[in-house]
């Protein structure tokens, strides 16, 4: 089963480079969100409440309802529809993300760490990579911060490869920086998009030498 | 003590935030800082012990510690001075003093963290902070400013997140779960090279954003440029020595294992680079707190050198980082002063300060001296033993290049500054009759002092606490 929601996830990553429509990437995070505790859930050997718990809290109400809502609250402020435009073409952005998926498979198929969980490794570093190409090729501060949440959801799959267990204290940190992060993001767009009258990035140029 | 410290420092930050008085504000602001000072000297009474399960007070920490509780008072006073100068809201002010207050916290936090995700996420939380304070002024440029700054650091952190989770590859290998700083350095020589490798490098270019550093400083350099003054202070000396704590940590690890001399040479290019980047740079920089920025790339680039040297070189970028602290800090509460009596940052629009203002002239040249590393400043005696340790160390072409750019950076500096003080300023320039009283200029010469003392004539306490810091890398 888990196997088939790393392909679900992967395929997630090329609908991100088809869509142009803002609202379309809210949807996919959400989905993303839903996938990654299908993730979870499966692989875990055994389940503790506690850790149930907060992988609960992380996936599906952050990850898949609560950023996604704060997301399209932001997207409906500053009336963002389509993307106006990426610096590349669609039809490239698909090969560049089966490319990357492609890279990411056989460099995982070459690591030999038994520590290491390929099946995880290969689709976070792919969601890593795509999610920098998505921040460079759009725009917008609107696609940037959804490429930032691609890196996110990466990291998150990193996690899981690794296997890592930080204290529980540790982990709700983090989980509480990066939705404190995403909302500050999501504020700074709206007070962005409300004194230039766009959150396109070529306004974001006049501090220079 | 340091968990009551975080609660007290939230309780405080959301009192300011939701109360909106100013008495209260300054009441607490006191408050607040006694707890600082306090925190910092409770910190050195009980150095080399664990604290709130996943805190440890190493010297490195208090010796920050230290240099934060200092910079925290001068930047409360001249943060006052910026607010009752400038016509923002009651929320505005609130705001700012909040953010400060959780600023300095996170940054405690960050500094003490024993374990290496809990130090992540205290660097993260600066990020929070600093952002809020960086677009105070509600201008295009502190938008753009604080969007860059809080978006690049951001994923530049992720990045360092990811480095972290590749040291835990390393550590499950040698029979260790969790990133408690102390259990991965006994553990460090059974470590994976190939990964210690990719993670030191991942936290590297993730955490430059923070230290200021070659590949990610434009973003540090940008957030200075546009912040309050006395924020600008504080963020381009602690919050830079926040981002230096967060790499030295892993190097600390990196230091026990063969991966250390690879680790060296990333370093020096990334401290070769940095000085490069601020010496051309400074070439075509026509606003002083943009100047001022780009000689903080080129202190941290001396600092990485340092590192990358290794023996004597370790002493010398502790020494470096701490003295620019001080040094930095002072120029950018003077340009405050500056801008409060000339309006402006550029250097077109300035100049004959030594003439309206003598106290704060005379500052402003003591603080050149002190930062180009000119004696008796304490940033010489650093850079010579820095230099020194290049040249015996092999080092010598490498040396040479760094003083020839270091040229450029004293001939930039006298050149803008000497207009400053004595040049002749566009005669359209309105100057505004604010007199500003010389007793504001004290915490300056104190921290300028602080650099002549602590380099020429350094007490044990000082050394000691230098030494015990670099001893685990030696």
């Amino acid at each position: 089963m888990d196997y088939i929601l790393i392909i679900l996830y992967a395929v997630s990553l090329v609908y991100f480079a088809v869509a142009e429509r803002m609202s379309k990437f809210v949807v996919i995070l959400s989905m993303q969100g839903f996938i990654l505790f299908g993730v979870v859930f499966f692989s875990l050997n055994e389940i503790e409440i506690f850790d149930f718990v907060f992988i609960l809290t992380e996936t599906i109400l952050v990850k898949a309802m609560l950023i996604p809502w704060f997301m399209n609250r932001v997207r409906k402020h500053n009336q963002l529809k389509r993307v106006h435009e990426p610096y590349i073409p669609v039809f490239y952005s698909i090969i560049i993300v089966i490319l990357s998926l492609g890279a990411s498979f056989l460099l995982s198929n070459n690591l030999q760490n038994a520590q290491l969980h390929t099946k995880f490794f290969t689709v976070a570093l792919a969601s890593v990579m795509f999610g920098i190409y998505f921040i460079v090729v759009h725009r917008n501060i609107f696609s940037h911060v959804v490429g930032y949440l691609i890196i996110e959801n990466g990291i998150f799959l990193f996690s899981l490869a690794v296997g890592s267990q930080m204290p529980l204290m540790v982990n709700l940190a983090v989980l509480l920086d990066v939705v404190m992060g995403v909302l500050v993001l999501g504020i700074f767009i709206n007070r962005i998009g409300d004194t230039f009258h766009s959150v396109e990035i070529k306004n974001l140029s006049e501090l220079k030498d | 003590m340091l968990g009551i410290f975080f609660i007290g420092a939230i309780v405080i930050s959301l009192l300011i935030f939701l109360v909106n008085r100013r008495g209260l504000t300054t009441v607490l602001s006191y408050v607040f800082l006694a707890s600082e000072m306090g925190i910092s000297i409770y910190a050195a009474l009980n150095i080399n012990t664990v604290d709130t399960r996943y805190y440890s007070f190493d010297a490195l920490g208090v010796l920050f510690m230290m240099v934060l509780a200092i910079l925290s008072i001068a930047t409360f006073y001249h943060s006052r001075l910026y607010l009752i100068r400038h016509s923002f809201t009651r929320r505005q002010e609130s705001i700012y003093y909040a953010a400060l207050i959780m600023l300095i916290a996170a940054m405690t936090s960050a500094y003490f963290a024993e374990n290496i995700a809990l130090m992540w996420v205290s660097i993260e939380a600066t990020t929070l902070f600093v952002s809020v304070l960086i677009i105070h002024e509600r201008t295009k440029e502190a938008i753009e400013a604080s969007w860059k700054y809080l978006f690049i650091s951001s994923v530049g952190v992720a990045l360092a997140f990811m480095g972290i989770l590749f040291l835990s590859i390393v550590a499950t290998k040698g029979g260790l779960s969790d990133l408690s700083l102390r259990n991965l350095l006994t553990i460090a020589q059974e470590m994976d090279t190939n990964w210690l490798k990719i993670a030191f490098l991942l936290v590297i270019t993730g955490f430059s954003a923070k230290m200021g550093l070659f590949p990610l400083h434009t973003v540090a350099v940008d957030a200075h440029t546009v912040a309050p003054p006395p924020i600008s202070a504080f963020i381009s000396t602690t919050l830079m020595n926040v981002g230096f704590i967060g790499i030295f940590r892993v190097f600390t690890i990196i230091a026990q294992t063969e991966v250390l001399q690879w680790a060296q040479h990333v370093l020096l290019i990334a401290g070769i680079l940095s000085i490069a980047m601020s010496a051309i740079q400074l070439l075509r920089i026509r606003h002083f707190k943009r100047m001022f920025a780009f000689s903080s790339l080129e202190h941290m680039g001396l600092v990485a050198i340092g590192l990358a040297i290794g023996g004597m070189g370790y002493y010398a970028a502790i020494l470096q980082i701490v003295f620019h602290s001080f040094a930095k800090s002072s120029l950018f509460y003077q340009i405050g002063q500056v801008h409060s009596i000339y309006k402006s940052y550029w250097v077109k629009d300035i100049g004959k300060y030594f003439k309206v203002n003598p106290a704060g002239g005379f500052a402003l040249l003591f603080a050149f001296i002190s930062i180009t590393a000119m004696p008796p400043s304490g940033l010489f005696i650093s850079e010579l033993i820095l230099i020194k340790a290049m040249f015996a160390g092999g080092y010598a072409v490498i040396a040479i290049i760094i003083l020839l750019l270091l040229t450029v950076v004293i001939f930039v500096f006298g050149k803008h500054l000497f207009s400053l003080l004595y040049g002749e300023t566009d005669s359209t320039v309105n100057v505004s009759k604010i007199k500003l009283n010389p007793y504001e200029t004290i915490s300056q010469y104190v921290l300028l002092g602080l650099v002549v003392y602590l380099g020429v004539a350094p007490p044990a306490y000082f050394t000691d606490l230098v030494h015990q810091a670099i001893a685990i890398l030696n």
